[in-house]
């Protein structure tokens, strides 16, 4: 099989997230792959609509839970649009899992604060949920999520949950003139929400993912809050074709998003030249 | 290494004995230019003409190929193989630049993911070099540590003595294509004949542009915001051409193409980091929004970044992208000057 080739898996569940947003859920249907299938949380893959195309999201379902690997993506080109004409029981591409991932190993006896924005809580969803369920591993778990609408917020059913959770704090927030009547959550962007929800840096890990504006202006409130750059994680979302290192697309200087990322700390970042 | 004498007949018969031989041929659009081609003899192949107009990448890495083809079913999709086996070729009088780039690309090929694709065809093709005699003011072999006469990338390396050609026997490879044929032990004589030639090819590119200094990688990455770029982008039109041309750019794009209502195929396609849509996101967000970012970027690429990762600088110096480029842009300039300015830089520092 040449490394460009697909596994073939079944759509078993679709969720909407938002208007155009869709989460599928999805089985291999290789027996085999399904048994030994493994990832870790951070990590991507190349999902293919066929007749369309492939395109580049992470699993953002979690390692712990198994048999199964979800992805999230809004519909805005040719591939996604085609993925979300797909229905229950038909069949995706998937190459994967590519890529590093998120130091859930590290963070093991230290607090964890999640920040993420739009459909950015994807691959950080991946990681609360591999952390909650270890949650006696992990100190404080603090969740600051935000879009710019109440009607762009993903994941919703899990929002309630974590909600209802005494063992995470939850802070929502959506974009001034963004919320609705009974908008019970923060009407601020995301480095707002940031200052006022997180108070402390000490012991803590910082994981963060969204649109390039968010992470340039919630870094700064991080750098204030205390939070070394090696103790702050996101992810980049460079375009990529084939997710191995040999297309030459996804580059930055001389770091590979598909190969040395998609995770990178802040400190790696601002090494980086200063073209994502 | 052993080197042995082949006539003229020896080579005739080596073409003759195999199925698929590549060699450069006159361009049927144009006599002054060669092309790479399969041919039936020895008489086919163009000697002493210019430098083919494309490299030997296209036999490697196709300008397009399928990668996979499919069939949607009742119960799904069915996925059909390629296979990443290749029929047997040897490659005749290839130019020692086009030689030299496939060892490089192998590196990129090779990393972490083994492309079988590409080392499915690099495994089953023999390499003839061949002394270039075909040099003009854009080769600049030499700067880049290679040279009309580098073995680099060949099985085998010919140079025209009298009667025929001195064959050195670079790899095992080489010596597998050579046991079949009636080459002799190569003499003094022609040893030295072949020297001569090779000094005298040398000659004629050293002076072409300065070679790559120690150092000079470092400097790129460290002058990534330089206002150089911009000005050196100017003549940049974004077409991509040179990425064609070019024996080292190996950059794909990925794409389905639905043939029925049922069927079609995923192909890899060239494609070039100059473009505008290269990098552009599903957001709309683009990384590399001008093209003196794009053309920064080619640079880079070549010679810091692929330098970093594996230890090559992804050019070999062979000048087609200064041949086929409507802007007019040179590469020994475009180094010439980033030269100058690191060399200038060194001193401004003390270093």
């Amino acid at each position: 099989m040449n490394i460009y080739q697909p596994h073939l898996m079944r759509i078993v569940e679709i969720t909407d997230e938002t208007v155009d947003t869709r989460t599928l859920k999805l089985e291999f249907k290789a027996p085999a792959m399904a048994r030994e299938f493994k990832f870790s949380a951070g990590q991507f893959g190349e999902y293919s609509a066929f007749g369309e195309g492939e395109s580049t999201f992470c699993i953002a379902s979690s390692p712990t839970r198994q048999g199964y690997i979800e992805c999230s993506f809004k519909s805005t080109g040719k591939v996604t649009q085609a993925l979300r004409r797909l229905g229950v029981g038909d069949t995706v591409g998937f190459r994967g899992p590519y890529g590093n991932h998120f130091p859930i190993e590290e963070m093991k006896g230290h607090s964890v604060v999640f920040i993420a924005g739009g459909i950015g809580l994807a691959p950080v969803r991946c990681a609360i949920w591999n952390v909650l369920d270890l949650r006696d591993q992990y100190k404080d778990v603090t969740i600051v999520y935000g879009a710019r609408t109440v009607g762009d917020l993903v994941y919703k059913r899990e929002l309630e949950e974590w909600s209802r959770r005494a063992d995470l704090r939850l802070c929502l927030a959506v974009d001034p003139g963004g919320e609705t009547p009974d908008w019970k959550g923060e009407v601020a962007r995301i480095p707002t929400a940031v200052e006022k929800a997180v108070t402390t840096a000490e012991d803590t890990f910082a994981v963060l993912c969204g649109p390039p504006i968010m992470i340039k202006f919630t870094l700064p409130v991080l750098a204030r809050l205390g939070f070394a750059a090696e103790r702050i994680y996101t992810t980049l979302e460079n375009r990529m074709k084939c997710g191995l290192g040999k297309c030459g697309r996804c580059n930055i200087g001389a770091t590979y998003v598909c190969k040395d990322g998609p995770v990178f700390t802040a400190a790696e970042m601002g090494r980086m030249p200063q073209e994502f | 290494m052993t080197q042995r004498f082949l006539s003229h007949a020896d080579l005739g018969a080596l073409v003759a004995a195999h199925r698929r031989v590549i060699a450069p041929v006159r361009a049927r659009d144009d006599a002054r230019q060669t092309d790479y081609l399969p041919i039936r003899a020895l008489a086919d192949a163009a000697l002493g003409a210019a430098l083919p107009r494309r490299s030997l990448k296209e036999f490697f890495l196709p300008p397009t190929e399928v990668l996979l083809s499919y069939r949607q079913t009742k119960e799904g999709v069915e996925i059909k193989e390629v296979p990443t086996e290749a029929q047997p070729q040897v490659v005749l009088f290839a130019s020692p630049c086009d030689a030299a780039a496939l060892e490089v690309v192998d590196k990129v090929m090779d990393w972490e993911y083994r492309d079988e694709l590409w080392f499915g065809r690099r495994e089953a093709t023999t390499i003839v070099g061949l002394l270039c005699s075909s040099m003009d003011s854009s080769c600049i072999c030499s700067a880049i540590g290679l040279g009309p006469d580098s073995p680099r990338g060949s099985d085998v390396l010919l140079t025209p003595v009298e009667g025929g050609y001195l064959a050195q026997v670079i790899t095992p490879k080489g010596e597998a294509l050579l046991s079949d044929c009636a080459a002799t032990e190569a003499s003094a004589a022609a040893v030295a004949q072949a020297e001569a030639a090779r000094q005298q090819a040398r000659q004629k590119v050293e002076n072409n542009a300065p070679a790559i200094p120690d150092g000079f990688a470092a400097w790129l990455e460290e002058n990534f915001d330089h206002p150089v770029w911009r000005t050196m982008a100017l003549r940049c039109h974004g077409c991509g051409a040179c990425a064609g041309v070019c024996p080292t750019c190996h950059c794909f794009d990925i794409v389905d193409e639905h043939d029925s209502s049922d069927e079609g195929v995923r192909r890899r396609n060239w494609d070039s980091c100059q473009t505008a849509k290269f990098t552009l996101q599903a957001s709309g967000h683009n990384p590399r929004q001008g093209q003196s970012e794009r053309f920064r970027q080619r640079i880079q690429h070549k010679f810091s970044i692929y330098p970093k990762r594996f230890g090559e600088i992804l050019c070999t110096g062979c000048g087609r992208c200064c041949r086929v480029c409507a802007g007019g842009m040179d590469l020994s300039e475009i180094l010439g000057g980033l030269i100058a300015l690191a060399k200038k830089g060194a001193e401004g520092s003390g270093r």
